[in-house]
C-alpha cells in the first residue's frame, strides 16, 4: 500500500466549498446549537438531585 | 474492529498501523473483543454459585518491598504466591490472545513471542509504578511504607509508566518497536477492557442508581458536541483554513473530533477515500491521543480536582481514541483521587472512570450513523458516479462498533444481579466484579504500553504530515478541548462522586 505524499497532495488546487457542504456544515453546527441549548435547559429544569 | 468495504474501498483493520496478517481474519477484533470480555465476566459469576474461577490472577499492591508486592487477587489462591500466580496470569494470557491472533489471522507462534516481552514490560510497568515512592498517596501511606516523599500516582501510575516505556520503545528503538508489532494490538485490549469495565460500572452505580442513571443522561451531549459541533467546525478549518481536499478533511474531521481511529477509517470508507489516506490520519490521531495523555489529566489535576466529573467528562470529550480516553480518565481519577485524599477526601472509586467511560461510548455509538450520512451526502451530491453503488441503511448496522453490545451485556447482567438478589449475593457480585477488575487493569497497562510504542513522533516529519498536523495541532487545541471543557463544566459542575465509607 504506497503512502500518498501529502507535499504533492497539496499542491493541487484547492477544491471549492459545494454547496452541499456549506449546508451539512450550517446544518450540522446550527442543529448542534439548538439541541445542547435544549440539553442545557433541560439540565437547569430538571437538575440532578 | 473491521470494517466492510464501502463502494469498492477496501476492507481495513482500525489498529493504527496494519499488521502483516498471515492469513485472512477468520473473526474481527470487536468480536474477539467480545468473547474474551464476556468469558472474564463469565468466570467471575462462578464465584456466585461458591467456586472461585477467577482469584488465582496476579495483582500488584504499593511496595517498598518487592518480594511482598505480587500477590492473587483473592487469599483463596494464596499459597500460590506473587510468582506463581503471575505465572498463571501470564499462562492464561497467552493462551486467549494466542487464540485471539489465530482468529485474526496472524501467525501465532510470532505472535506468543511478541506478547510474552510486552508482557513482561507492561506488567513491569505496572510493578514499577507500585513503588510506594510513585505511588503512596497520603502522609499516613507514606508513614506506613516509610518514605518521605511519593509522586502520589496511586498504584495506577503504571498506566503512566507503561506509556512512557512504550514511547520510549517507539522512538528510541523503532527496530524493537517493529519487532513487537505483532503483540501491539491497543485496540483490542481497551476493548476487552471496556467490555469488563461494563460490570464494574454497573456494581459501582448500582447503590447510586439516581445519580448514576443522572450522570448518564448527562452523557448524551457528548454526542451532540462530538458530531454536530466539533465536526463542522474541524471540517471547515481543515477545507477553508488550510486547503485539504474532500477526500482529507472528512476522515480528519471524523478523527479529531469523534473517536479518532475508529472513525477516520469509518468515514474514508464513506466517502470513498484511498484506504491510505484514513490509515496516515490515525497515526496522527493516535500520536495527539498520546500528548493529550500525558499532558490533560495533569492540568485536570491541577485546576479541576474539586470538580472530578466534570474533569472525567473533559477527557472522554477531549482525547480522541477509545483507548487514550479512557487511559485518560483513569490517569485523571487517580490523580484527582490522591489530591483529595490528601485533603482528607475520599472518593468512592470508579465514578470518574465510568464518566469518561460512559461519555466515550455514547459518541462511538453513532458511528455507523454518521458514516451512513457521510455516504449518502457523499454518493449523490459530492461525487455521484453513474452505475456506482450507493449508500445503504446496512451500512449502520456494519459499522457499529460491536464491542459496545459487550459493554451494554455486562452492563446490564451485573446491574439486574446487583439490584436484584439479596445483599449477600451482591456482596459475592462485588467481590467477584473486583478480581474481573484485575483484568481490566491488565488489560489497560497492555493498551498504554501498546499506545505508547505505536507513537513513533518522527512520522510528524514524514510524508508531509506536518500541515495534517496543523490542523490537528489548532483544532484540538484552539478549539476542541476548550468547547470540551465548557460543556463538560455545563453539565457536570458541581456533582461529587460519593464518599468511600
Amino acid at each position: 500500500m504506497a503512502t500518498p505524499d501529502l507535499r504533492d497532495e497539496l499542491k493541487a488546487p484547492v477544491e471549492p466549498l459545494l454547496p452541499i457542504e456549506k449546508k451539512l456544515i450550517g446544518w450540522s453546527f446550527g442543529v448542534g446549537i439548538a439541541l445542547l441549548a435544549l440539553l442545557v435547559l433541560l439540565n437547569r429544569i430538571i437538575p440532578l438531585t | 474492529m473491521t470494517y466492510k468495504p464501502l463502494l469498492g474501498v477496501p476492507a481495513i483493520s482500525d489498529a493504527t498501523i496494519p499488521l502483516q496478517a498471515a492469513e485472512p481474519a477468520r473473526l474481527s477484533e470487536d468480536a474477539l473483543a467480545v468473547a474474551i470480555g464476556l468469558g472474564v465476566f463469565a468466570l467471575a459469576l462462578v464465584s456466585l454459585f461458591g467456586a472461585d474461577a477467577l482469584g488465582w490472577v496476579a495483582t500488584t499492591s504499593v511496595w517498598t518491598d518487592p518480594t511482598v508486592a505480587l500477590t492473587t487477587a483473592s487469599k483463596a489462591y494464596a499459597g500460590l504466591g506473587g510468582l506463581g500466580a503471575l505465572a498463571l496470569t501470564y499462562v492464561a494470557l497467552v493462551a486467549v490472545l494466542s487464540a485471539a491472533a489465530y482468529a485474526l489471522g496472524d501467525d501465532v507462534r510470532r505472535f506468543a513471542t511478541r506478547f510474552t516481552v510486552v508482557f513482561a514490560i507492561a506488567y513491569g510497568a505496572w510493578f514499577l509504578g507500585s513503588w510506594a515512592y510513585l505511588a503512596a498517596v497520603t502522609p499516613a501511606d507514606q508513614a506506613k511504607f516509610g518514605v518521605s516523599w511519593s509522586l502520589k500516582l496511586t498504584n495506577e501510575g503504571g498506566y503512566i509508566v507503561a506509556l512512557i516505556a512504550g514511547l520510549v520503545i517507539a522512538n528510541v528503538f523503532p527496530a524493537f518497536a517493529e519487532w513487537l508489532k505483532s503483540a501491539i494490538r491497543p485496540e483490542l485490549y481497551v476493548k476487552v477492557a471496556i467490555v469488563i469495565l461494563g460490570a464494574f460500572i454497573a456494581v459501582t452505580m448500582a447503590g447510586k442508581l439516581t445519580l448514576a442513571s443522572s450522570l448518564m443522561l448527562r452523557g448524551l451531549a457528548a454526542i451532540v458536541e462530538a458530531y454536530l459541533i466539533y465536526w463542522p467546525v474541524v471540517y471547515l478549518i481543515a477545507r477553508k483554513g488550510f486547503g485539504f481536499s474532500r477526500e482529507w478533511s472528512a476522515p480528519l474531521a471524523s478523527g479529531v473530533s469523534i473517536c479518532g481511529v475508529a472513525a477516520a477509517i469509518a468515514t474514508g470508507g464513506a466517502i470513498r477515500a484511498r484506504p491510505q489516506v484514513p490509515v496516515l490520519v490515525s497515526s496522527l490521531v493516535v500520536i495527539f491521543a498520546v500528548v493529550d495523555v500525558l499532558i490533560l489529566p495533569v492540568i485536570a489535576q491541577a485546576f479541576m480536582s474539586h470538580e472530578p466529573l466534570v474533569a472525567a467528562a473533559w477527557m472522554g470529550l477531549a482525547v480522541k481514541t477509545d483507548g487514550a480516553a479512557v487511559a485518560a480518565g483513569g490517569i485523571t481519577q487517580s490523580l484527582i483521587q490522591a489530591k483529595a485524599a490528601a485533603e482528607g477526601i475520599n472518593y468512592q472509586p470508579g465514578w470518574m472512570l465510568s464518566v469518561t467511560a460512559t461519555v466515550k461510548v455514547f459518541i462511538d455509538v453513532f458511528i455507523g450513523v454518521w458514516a451512513f450520512i457521510l455516504a449518502y451526502i457523499w454518493t449523490n451530491h459530492v461525487n455521484p458516479q453513474p452505475g456506482a453503488p450507493k449508500a445503504k441503511l446496512a451500512e449502520i448496522w456494519e459499522r457499529f462498533p460491536k464491542f459496545i453490545l459487550g459493554f451494554v451485556a455486562t452492563f446490564l447482567i451485573a446491574l439486574a444481579l446487583a439490584l436484584g438478589t439479596d445483599a449477600g449475593t451482591s456482596g459475592k457480585l462485588a467481590t467477584a466484579i473486583g478480581e474481573a477488575n484485575v483484568w481490566r487493569v491488565i488489560f489497560f497497562v497492555l493498551t498504554f504500553f501498546s499506545i505508547g510504542v505505536l507513537s513513533d513522533f518522527r512520522r510528524l516529519w514524514q510524508d508531509g504530515l506536518g500541515k495534517l498536523a496543523a490542523v490537528y495541532v489548532v483544532s484540538l487545541f484552539g478549539f476542541v478541548i476548550w468547547v470540551g471543557f465548557v460543556i463538560s463544566w455545563l453539565f457536570f459542575a458541581g456533582i461529587k462522586p460519593p464518599l468511600a465509607s
